[in-house]
C-alpha cells in the first residue's frame, strides 16, 4: 500500500491535492468551518468579488431539476473591500488556498478588483468570471465574444504578478475559440465550466419559476457536457485545466483529471453535503491506494489515445 | 453548532390529506434545537438532488411517549421531495443536517399572550413553540386556517393546549375565510393584554398577518419559506427582501438571518 502523492502544480500555483470548490457554492471559505477543516482542502474560491458589494437578483432565485440546480443569484458578494478588510485576515490564519475569484461590470471593474488583491497578502490567484449568466451589465459578454474576453484578459493580466485563471462559459458554439483567446490574453490555467443557460417554465402559474427568467444549471446533470469540453479544451491549449461540472465522488474528479484536468472544483456538491468537497478528496486518495498509483499527477490526460 | 447526520426514520405517520408526521433519533440536535429552526433532510440514493428544509415539529417532552433523543417534522406530500419522504418505512436511512437558522424567541414579558397565527401545514413549528413556553406564561391563543378541515393537522392537539379557534376557505371547520378576518378581532378583543404574534404559513398569510401586526403595533415574528439548496448560507437561494437602515433595500437569507423575521423588516 502507497501513500498516494495528490500534489499537483498548476505552473507557479502549487496545490498539496487537486480539490478545490467552485465560486459560488463556498461563501468566503469560512462559512464551512462548522463542517470540515479548510486546512484540509487545498483551497477554494471565493464567492465572485466585485468593486462594490452586489445584493443580486430578486427572488426566486433557485429552483431544482433533474439531477441538478438553477440559480440566479446576481453575483450577490460583499465587495472586494470588505472581503480584504473581514474575511481575508482570518483566511490567512489557515493553511488553504485562497483562490478570488473576480467581476467586474466593465473592464475598469476587473482591473479594480484585481490590482487591489494583488496588493494585500493571502491570495494565491485569481479567477476571472467571464461568464456568469445571471447578470446584465456583463461578465457573459466577454466569455462569449473571443475578442473580448482577450481583451479582458490581457487588462488583469496587467493588474497582477498573481496567477490568472479564466473561467470559461459553457454557452458558446466553440469552446477551444475562447479558450485560446483567453489564453492569448495572458491567462496561466483556465478552469472550465461555468453553468449553462437554462430554465423552468411553472405550468400551473404560466410563467418561469424564476424571477429572472433563466439561470445557471449545474450539478450532476451538466457532467458528461463539462467533461468533453475538458477533454476538448486539453486538446487546443498549453496551458493547465481546472475542470468542474457535477463532481460529486472521486469518480467523477478522475474523468476530468483523465480528460485533461489538473484539478477540480466541487460546486453543487457543496450545497447538499457541506463536507462534500472532502468526501471527494478522501475518497480520491482512497482510489488511488487501492490501486497502488503513487502520484495522481501522471493520470492527467492520460484518457487521451497516446 | 448544525451537524450533519445519518440517522434511521423511527416512524412516519400518515395523520390524512396527505399530512405526515416523521420520527428520527437525532439526541444531540435535540438537546439544543429551538422551535422554528429547520434541518435539511435528504434521502441517500434518491432522485432529488438538494435535500429539502423542515421545520422541527417535536422537541422532547412535546409529544407524550415518544422515544427519548427522536425529534418529529411535520409535512405534507405534495412534490417529489417530500413525496419520497412519505414513502419511507421505520428503518430507512436519511441524511439531516441540522440545528439550521434562528428559531422563535420565546416572549420578553411573562405577562405577555403568546398568539399563534398557523396556515395549512405552516402548523409544523407550533407544537413545539407549545411545549417550550415558559411555565406559568398565559395559554396561548391559536387562530389555524386552511383550505379544508381535512388539512387542520393536529388541530385536536392545538384545541387541548391553546384558546383555539380554525378558519376554512370552503367552511368544512370554525369560520369560513381566512385567518385575517378572526385575528383583526382578536386584536380589538386583547387591548388590556399584551401580546405577542408567532406566524408560520403560506407567504399571502405571513404578508397579511405581518402587515397587520405593524400596522397595530403587536409584536411578530414570521416563520419564512423559501426554496433552498443549502440550509446554511452560502447558495444565497432563499433570500426575501428586507428594510435596511435608512430608506434601503436589501436581501436576507431565510436559512441563517431567518427563517423567523420580526414582521417589521420583512419588505413585501
Amino acid at each position: 500500500m502507497v501513500t498516494p502523492d495528490l500534489s499537483m502544480r498548476l505552473g507557479d500555483l502549487e496545490l498539496r491535492n487537486p480539490v478545490l470548490t467552485a465560486s459560488g457554492t463556498f461563501g468566503y471559505g469560512l462559512e464551512f468551518e462548522p463542517y470540515l477543516k479548510l486546512d484540509e482542502l487545498a483551497g477554494f474560491v471565493t464567492k465572485g468579488l466585485s468593486p462594490q458589494p452586489r445584493e443580486g437578483n430578486p427572488p426566486p432565485r433557485i429552483v431544482e431539476t433533474p439531477a441538478g440546480m438553477l440559480n440566479t443569484i446576481g453575483l450577490q458578494n460583499i465587495g472586494v473591500d470588505a472581503f480584504i478588510h473581514d474575511k481575508l485576515p482570518l483566511l490567512r490564519e489557515r493553511d488553504t488556498q485562497v483562490i478570488a475569484n473576480v467581476f467586474g461590470e466593465n473592464i475598469d471593474g476587473y482591473v479594480e478588483v484585481c490590482s487591489k488583491l494583488d496588493q494585500v497578502e493571502g491570495v494565491a490567484a485569481i479567477e476571472l468570471n467571464v461568464s456568469c449568466p445571471n447578470t446584465e451589465e456583463g461578465g457573459m459578454i466577454f466569455g462569449n465574444d473571443p475578442g473580448a474576453l482577450a481583451t479582458v484578459t490581457a487588462a488583469a493580466r496587467e493588474a497582477t504578478r498573481l496567477p490568472l485563471i479564466v473561467k470559461l462559459s459553457p454557452n458558446v458554439t466553440d469552446i477551444r475559440v475562447t479558450a485560446r483567446a483567453a489564453v492569448e490574453g495572458g491567462a496561466d490555467i483556465l478552469s472550465l465550466v461555468n453553468t449553462f443557460v437554462g430554465m423552468q417554465v411553472d405550468i400551473e402559474r404560466r410563467r418561469p419559476v424564476l424571477k429572472k427568467v433563466c439561470g445557471g444549471l449545474s450539478g450532476p446533470a451538466i457532467r458528461p457536457l463539462a467533461v468533453w469540453m475538458t477533454w476538448q479544451v486539453s486538446q487546443s491549449v498549453d496551458v493547465p485545466l481546472i475542470g468542474m461540472g457535477g463532481i460529486s465522488c472521486a469518480a467523477d474528479a478522475l474523468e476530468f483529471i483523465l480528460a485533461g484536468a489538473s484539478a477540480v472544483q466541487v460546486g453543487t456538491a457543496n450545497f447538499v453535503h457541506p463536507d462534500g468537497s472532502i468526501r471527494v478528496l478522501r475518497e480520491l486518495r482512497q482510489w488511488l491506494a487501492d490501486r497502488d498509483i503513487a502520484t495522481l499527477a501522471e493520470l492527467v490526460g492520460a484518457g487521451h489515445p497516446a | 453548532m448544525p451537524r450533519d447526520i445519518t440517522t434511521a426514520v423511527l416512524a412516519n405517520t400518515g395523520l390524512g390529506h396527505g399530512n405526515w408526521l416523521l420520527e428520527f433519533g437525532a439526541p444531540e440536535m435535540a438537546e439544543s434545537m429551538r422551535p422554528a429552526q429547520f434541518f435539511m433532510i435528504g434521502i441517500p440514493g434518491a432522485a432529488t438532488l438538494l435535500r429539502r428544509p423542515y421545520s422541527v415539529c417535536g422537541l422532547p417532552g412535546t409529544f407524550d411517549d415518544r422515544p427519548a433523543g427522536a425529534l418529529q417534522v411535520l409535512y405534507k406530500a405534495v412534490g417529489r421531495g417530500t413525496g419520497l419522504l412519505a414513502s419511507l418505512a421505520p428503518g430507512a436511512q436519511i441524511t439531516v443536517l441540522g440545528p439550521l437558522g434562528n428559531g422563535f424567541t420565546p416572549p420578553d414579558d411573562p405577562e405577555t399572550v403568546p398568539l399563534f397565527v398557523a396556515g395549512g401545514i405552516g402548523s409544523a413549528p407550533f407544537p413545539a413553540l407549545t411545549s417550550t413556553l415558559a411555565a406559568g406564561s398565559p395559554r396561548p391563543r391559536m387562530i389555524y386556517g386552511a383550505r379544508s378541515a381535512g388539512d387542520l393537522v393536529l388541530a385536536d392537539w392545538f384545541a387541548e393546549r391553546t384558546e383555539f379557534e380554525a378558519t376554512t376557505e370552503d367552511g368544512s371547520a370554525g369560520t369560513t375565510g381566512r385567518v385575517t378576518g378572526p385575528l383583526e378581532r382578536m386584536l380589538d378583543e386583547e387591548q388590556q393584554r399584551k401580546l405577542k404574534i408567532y406566524a408560520c404559513g403560506p407567504e399571502p398569510m405571513l404578508e397579511a398577518v405581518g402587515k397587520l401586526a405593524v400596522a397595530r403595533e403587536v409584536e411578530c415574528e414570521l416563520s419564512m419559506e423559501a426554496h433552498m439548496a443549502c440550509g446554511f448560507g452560502v447558495c444565497l437561494g432563499c433570500v426575501v427582501p428586507v428594510r435596511r437602515a435608512g430608506d434601503g433595500v436589501g436581501y436576507d437569507r431565510v436559512c441563517l438571518e431567518g427563517p423567523v423575521m420580526d414582521a417589521k423588516c420583512v419588505a413585501w
